[in-house]
């Protein structure tokens, strides 16, 4: 239902031009999950903001960008061809793709009921009016396992609690009635014990209204927990794809492996977690060569820090960038 | 709510009780007192001349030779017990007698001003903020800037002169001649209205190149939030986006100045009022100070810092309406 | 962890751009200000013209060809007289102006200076003047420029007395530039007792002295203003008004220097250094001054920069209705007392010349303070 290929996204800054994601491409196919994996600064979100045209004003998208998305209608849109607030584009964002986002509290106006902000969801896109509206807001709380969503609808953010408010974050972006659902870290801000729940909810959500879902953490656990397939991002270029299961259990990509080794897990408590060494540059002090040669321990000197590393394509749906990969298939 | 209200009004009563023992200090600052100016007023140049002891006689008459304490007690009693602010000296009357007539024109004036700042600041300010960088922005800067550095009165200096060269007409005053001592009528109002855009815009000047720069930083600063990013993905549209989410933030901070903004504009007034010919209270406050009527110039300080306190309290009240955070929180 | 197992010589360009770096981390908080606010392009003109009017001022004896109360009664109400090479009658290297003559004006048979296209009148530079001090001890003759013979040159015109209105203004800018600053130096040392009070102590200190700022934020300034300067004694000398003005000026100023240093203070109170220098026995009045307001100096200059406006607008306005200073002192507000009415400037618009200054010092200040404030603030870099 979405095929992004050669995705890249600069920003014009004072500094000069920074590209903090370049020739990112990637598919979802129906009622699937999409896990994208990444430390913060890597274009995961980035990518996805592009998706719904929600970059900022300095940010370009270059030309040979291609973002095709299946809509309900059965109809296909070119996402990178919109006219910036046109009606399709409108439609497009939250009829067609609905967001959540890692602030629950921040993506709420702080001035109105959380059951304006939804009834003016549902008024844009369900054309429903007054009490159908509100009611329908209702059974939206209700969905998501709001207790008492008579009268929560009419409450101000700040007075729910943070796992309250990204249920209720949840409802408002399914409230339009999306086929895809993206999801920038949306358990990140919330205790350890909401963050299960609220992703449990997620997936039963999934399931039920058979969306699509683009999930993006940083936490590789999560994504055993949720998603069927993972792209796994490095400094703005996915750097392993494939299903969850295969890249969990047997990650090809040296940094997929060292995100892998930094999970905190429950049968290895005496083992000292081992972090990724050294810190993420940043997009605008690009290394040349494989973007991970300077943290990468299995480091070919002369090849991985000179050469960008093609795509490697290990099985049907499981690719990697990586020179082992390239001198592994060549020797 | 109830809490914050009674809140909000004690803290209004204690400061009106300090402001009103200041300005009785800044009554009883002139050197000598009523009885030897109304003594000077009343016979000098008639060949009668007047001793210690006729001026200590006239002290006694008018209760002045009692301790601060009790004149003090006794002044502000008048007002908040009889709502009397005593006799005017230099003026031969009361001072209830002068200042009546001027406080509704003074607040016409104040209401006025507010409406032109708020009415130009708020959509310039948005404005500015969503059309960042370009050339409407960089034009406004420049102005805010002028703003601050061009004072009022020198501003009316120059507009009166222009409209003298252009238009060849004086556009100061407040009424045309014939309705200046005419009783009120709907004649004089319109011919009211007709007057009071001028001295509304000059004493909005600065007021406005303040608030037009305090919505820009607010508005920009809401334009990047996340709320309005997550308006816009569930496909918001973009016109009416802008005016529900940032727009009705950035109006905050605006609420919250405005006895910031009533404080500027009865600063300015009496400077102002004295280029355009404005016969109100800044007027009058001025002319006294000038005769050393503390009476009159007392009783005009207090009653502009009385309009000041009630509106920072209304700015309270419109903020907690406004904000639901402060609303519910306190 | 692995470095880039790179051995190749820097170049001669990365070698400069490390010892910039190594600068720029080595520096001092201040060069870094100065660095940063030498970028400013507005900032450093409107250090440049403020640089400029001081020093005019100060050095108004000089400058300034004739005193504050020299009049010329053969030049009332005259219009500038602006130096010039060449007129009908040919060119001349040496500038001159026109001599002049009065005439009565036909309608208002007022006594109207004209000037004579006949004579000329040169303009030399270095000229004998009335005897005066330079700043107040080195005694003077010279002035910069001037006319011989004891003919006049009046740059700006003259005022309805017939007073040379360029040297009243630089005399004026020294006036109205002292009065600001001692009026902002007033407020300073207020706002350190009030603020720091306020912010060291807490509570019911804090309480009580909030109350008064209350107070004094809610009242009007200027008509509070002009109630104390309307309390001055009429029989006060010139000077004595003067110092008065710049107390009054001075006293109300602080509330909002007082809040930024009672918040701060309140803000680092519990940082564990100034802890440790109470519990070695520091007193308040040290732990302030030495550990607590040297962490936040820059702002502390920033905020005084930006009241000098309001210091020279307070003192314009309240001089120019006449509660201010009183002639014959001069300042910015007393000269614009002559140009209140339009008929005024109708007839001599020149007498609206300190009005620019006022402009331009008031802009100039508000600017400075701006670029001040960005080079003084660490995050304005990444922006």
């Amino acid at each position: 239902m979405l095929t992004v290929e050669n995705l890249t996204i600069s920003f014009r800054t004072d500094e000069g031009r920074v590209t903090p994601v370049q020739d990112v491409g990637f598919s979802l196919a129906e009622g699937r999950t999409l896990g994208i994996v990444g430390e913060s600064g890597s274009g995961k979100s980035v990518s996805t903001k592009a998706l719904m045209r929600l970059l900022p004003g300095n940010a370009e998208i270059g030309a040979q960008a291609r973002m095709r998305y299946t809509a309900k209608s059965g109809e296909e849109i070119a996402i990178e061809a919109l006219k910036p607030n046109a009606r399709a584009l409108r439609h497009l964002r939250g009829g067609e793709i609905g967001m959540i986002f890692q602030e629950p509290m921040a993506s709420f106006s702080p001035v109105y009921t959380i059951g304006n902000q939804i009834m003016e969801t549902i008024r844009l896109h369900r054309g429903l009016k007054g009490q159908a509206a509100r009611d329908l807001a209702v059974e939206m709380l209700t969905k998501v396992g709001i207790s008492n969503p008579d009268a929560r609808v009419d409450q101000y953010p700040h007075e729910l609690s943070g796992g309250m408010r990204q249920r209720a974050m949840i409802a408002l972006a399914l409230s339009a009635g999306p086929r895809l659902l993206i999801a920038d870290e949306p358990t990140t801000a919330l205790d350890v014990t909401i963050q299960a729940q609220v992703l449990d909810l997620m997936r039963d959500l999934q399931r039920d209204l058979a969306m699509g879902m683009i999930f993006i953490t940083h936490d590789l656990g999560v994504i055993a927990h949720i998603a069927d397939d993972v792209a796994v991002m490095y400094l703005g270029t996915i750097v392993e794809t494939g299903t969850a299961r295969e890249v969990l259990k047997s990650p090809a990509h040296p940094y997929t492996r060292g995100l892998i080794k930094a999970i905190p897990r429950a049968d290895r408590l005496d083992a000292r977690l081992e972090a990724v060494p050294g810190d993420i540059p940043s997009p605008s002090a690009r290394p040349s060569g494989c973007p991970f040669h300077p943290r990468c321990a299995e480091a070919i000197a002369g090849l991985c820090d000179r050469a960008t590393p093609p795509e490697v394509t290990l099985g049907v749906g499981r690719r990697v960038r990586c020179h082992l990969h390239e001198t592994r298939a060549v020797a | 709510m109830a809490r914050f209200l009674i809140d909000r009004l004690f803290g209004m009563v204690v400061t009106l009780f300090l402001v009103s023992i200041m300005v009785f200090v800044i009554m009883e600052l002139p050197p000598g007192d009523y009885a030897e100016r109304y003594a000077f007023r009343k016979y000098s140049g008639t060949g009668v001349t007047m001793t210690e002891t006729d001026v200590q006689a006239i002290r006694v008459e008018l209760g002045l030779d009692a301790p601060a304490i009790t004149r003090y007690l006794d002044w502000i009693g008048g007002i908040v017990l009889r709502g009397d602010f005593g006799p005017a000296y230099a003026f031969d009357t009361s001072v209830n007698n002068i200042i009546s007539g001027k406080v509704w024109l003074t607040l016409g004036l104040l209401f006025a001003t507010l409406i032109v700042t708020y009415l130009v600041s708020i959509p310039v300010g948005i404005y500015a903020a969503v059309r960042r960088g370009g050339f409407a922005d960089y034009g406004l800067t420049v102005f805010s800037y002028l703003g601050l550095a061009l004072p009022n009165f020198l501003l009316a200096l120059v507009m009166l002169y222009f409209a003298n060269r252009w238009f060849g007409a004086s556009i100061g005053g407040l009424f045309s001649a014939p309705y200046a001592d005419a009783p009120w009528s709907a004649a004089k109002f319109w011919d009211l209205v007709k007057h009071l855009w001028l001295p509304a815009a000059v004493l909005a000047w600065s007021a406005m190149a303040y608030q037009i720069q305090t919505v820009r930083a607010t508005m920009s600063d809401e334009l990047g939030k996340l709320s309005v990013i997550a308006a816009r993905a569930r496909g918001v549209p973009e016109g009416r986006l802008l005016l529900k989410y940032p727009a009705r933030l950035a109006i905050n901070p605006v609420v919250s100045t405005i006895g910031f903004d009533v404080n500027r504009i009865f600063s300015e007034l009496p400077i102002v009022a004295v280029v355009l010919g404005l016969t109100e209270l800044g007027d009058l406050l001025l002319k006294s100070y000038l005769d050393l009527d503390m009476n009159v110039a007392g009783a005009i300080l207090l009653l502009l810092t009385v309009v000041i306190v009630v509106m920072n309290f209304v700015s309270d009240l419109l903020l907690a309406w406004l904000d639901p955070r402060i609303r519910l929180g306190g | 962890m692995t470095d880039t197992p790179q051995t190749r010589p820097e170049t001669a360009a990365e070698r400069r751009e490390r010892r910039q770096r190594e600068r720029y981390y080595s520096a001092s908080q201040w060069t870094l200000i100065w660095w940063r606010f030498r970028r400013h392009r507005a900032a450093m003109a409107a250090a440049c013209v403020l640089g400029l009017m001081v020093f005019l001022g100060l050095f108004a004896e000089f400058f300034a060809p004739y005193g504050t109360t020299e009049r010329n009664r053969d030049y009332l109400s005259g219009p500038p007289q602006i130096p010039k090479f060449c007129d009908d009658n040919g060119c001349s290297l040496r500038p001159f102006v026109h001599g002049t003559r009065t005439e009565r004006d036909p309608v208002t048979l007022r006594a109207v200076a004209m000037p004579d296209p006949e004579t000329r009148r040169h303009v030399h530079f270095f000229v004998e003047g009335q005897p005066a001090r330079l700043l107040g001890v080195i005694p003077i003759e010279t002035r910069l420029f001037g006319l011989q013979d004891g003919a006049r040159l009046h740059l700006w015109g003259t005022d309805q007395m017939g007073r040379d209105v360029f040297s009243r203004t630089l005399y004026a800018t020294r006036t109205s530039l002292s009065i600001g600053v001692a009026g902002v130096l007033i407020s300073f040392v207020l706002a350190l007792v009030i603020g720091g009070a306020a912010g060291y102590f807490g509570g019911m200190v804090d309480n009580v002295i909030q109350r008064m700022t209350e107070v004094v934020r809610v009242i009007p300034v200027i008509p509070l203003y002009m109630g104390l300067a309307a309390a001055m004694p009429k029989d006060w000398s010139s000077t004595q008004v003067y110092f008065a003005m710049t107390i009054i000026l001075g006293l109300f100023g602080w509330p909002t220097l007082a809040r930024r240093i009672r918040s701060q203070l309140l803000s680092i109170r519990g940082e564990d250094y100034v802890l440790a220098a109470e519990l070695a026995g520091a007193r308040p009045a040290r732990v302030i001054a030495t550990h607590m307001l040297p962490s936040f100096t820059s702002f502390i200059i920033v905020d005084l920069v930006i009241s000098f406006p309001y210091m020279i607008l307070s003192e314009t306005a309240l001089s120019f209705v006449g509660l201010g200073l009183r002639p014959p002192s001069v300042s910015w507000g007393v000269m614009l007392q002559q140009a209140q009415s339009v008929q005024a400037i109708e007839q001599a618009p020149w007498l609206f010349i300190p009005a620019v200054f006022v402009v331009l010092a008031v802009l100039a200040f508000t600017v400075l303070g701006d670029g001040l404030r960005d080079a003084a603030d660490p995050y304005s870099e990444a922006r």
